[in-house]
């Protein structure tokens, strides 16, 4: 039984959503824990849902990075223990520090709400494993999901293979109309250099049921039991 | 002691700033000869420290550990003793 903790903040909103998507995993149970008093100890792996946290105050994620969750999320990664930051949840993950570059406003201005494709690059982490090269469905909603990283930055992320999505259209080509907000190199995910830490802006947790329009989200997310036991379905591969 | 800072912030130059572009061409519309919007944010903070250097130390650490992220953002302030005017 691989064991969950859904980081719960003030101004989280997609909490719920990954508790229920995650039901539909086998092996895996969740709790949502109150961003006060997180208590991280027994658990395998942590998601930072999408959310507001802090009304997006300062910026997205940077109050959020000062609660104690977020200090005890920084122990929980650095025990190599699987940590998986999704829309708000990715930008609290790079304000902490806990993974590289930061997400600005679309370079559209405009708030996006839609299914986009994006291209699996790595399979290196515990959370794509199986998935590489695939051509993921998600949808997002995001105002400030343009990742920017300083060209050094970028440079050493593309190196060590850190970047794990790519924006790209339904054939795995990353046309300007397939990237949503602007992001450097069509990213739309990326790792630590450990691997166990993935930001993504997409949703997993809303595309993981047909009856939500997909399961793609699912394909992530069933990697949770699977990588720690070792024994992935074929089905997910 | 009581001190005021006041703290802006700014998307570092090599960083797109949609929103100071919004504005450069909502300025245009005005018929002006607008060249380039920056848009950044100005906070007042006003709290109490022992003396100077101790305040000058903690406006730093305002900057560095919230107000700006220094992958995107520089952040430059003014302190002053006393309450903002």
């Amino acid at each position: 039984m691989t064991r969950v903790a859904i980081l719960r903040y003030p101004g989280t909103w997609s909490e719920r959503d990954f508790q229920h998507a995650l039901s539909l995993v086998p092996e895996v149970e969740s709790d949502i824990l109150w961003h006060e008093d997180a208590d991280l100890s027994g658990y395998d792996a942590a998601i930072v849902p999408g959310g507001f946290t802090y009304g997006d105050y300062v910026r997205a994620g940077a109050i959020a990075k000062l609660s104690p969750a977020t200090r005890a999320l920084r122990r929980f990664a650095d025990a190599g223990k699987l940590v998986l930051g999704s829309c708000n949840g990715f930008q609290i993950l790079c304000e902490a520090g806990l993974l590289p570059g930061a997400l600005v406003r679309n370079s559209g201005l405009e708030f996006r709400c839609d299914w986009v494709h994006m291209r699996v690059e790595s399979d290196a982490t515990p959370w794509t494993a199986g998935l590489r090269g695939a051509i993921l469905r998600m949808p997002i909603a995001h105002g400030e999901g343009c990742w920017v990283a300083d060209d050094q930055t970028l440079a050493d992320v593309e190196a060590r293979g850190q970047v794990v999505f790519r924006y790209t259209d339904e054939r795995g080509v990353a046309t300007a109309a397939s990237n949503p907000n602007g992001s450097l190199a069509d990213i739309a995910g990326v790792c630590n250099e450990g691997r166990n830490v993935v930001g993504l802006m997409p949703h997993p947790e809303r595309c993981s049921e047909a009856l939500l329009g997909g399961t793609d989200g699912y394909r992530v997310l069933a990697n949770l039991a699977p990588a720690l036991a070792g024994t992935a379905p074929a089905i997910y591969r | 002691m009581t001190f005021t800072a006041t703290i802006r912030v700014f998307p570092k130059s090599e960083v797109r700033d949609p929103q100071g572009e919004a504005v450069r061409g909502a300025l245009r519309s005005l018929g002006l000869a607008v060249s380039d919007v920056r848009t950044g944010k100005e906070i007042v903070v006003t709290f109490d420290a022992e003396d100077e250097p101790t305040a000058l130390e903690a406006v730093s650490r305002m900057g560095r550990e919230l107000l700006a992220n220094p992958v995107i953002e520089q952040y430059e302030f003014s302190l002053n003793k006393g309450v903002p005017v």
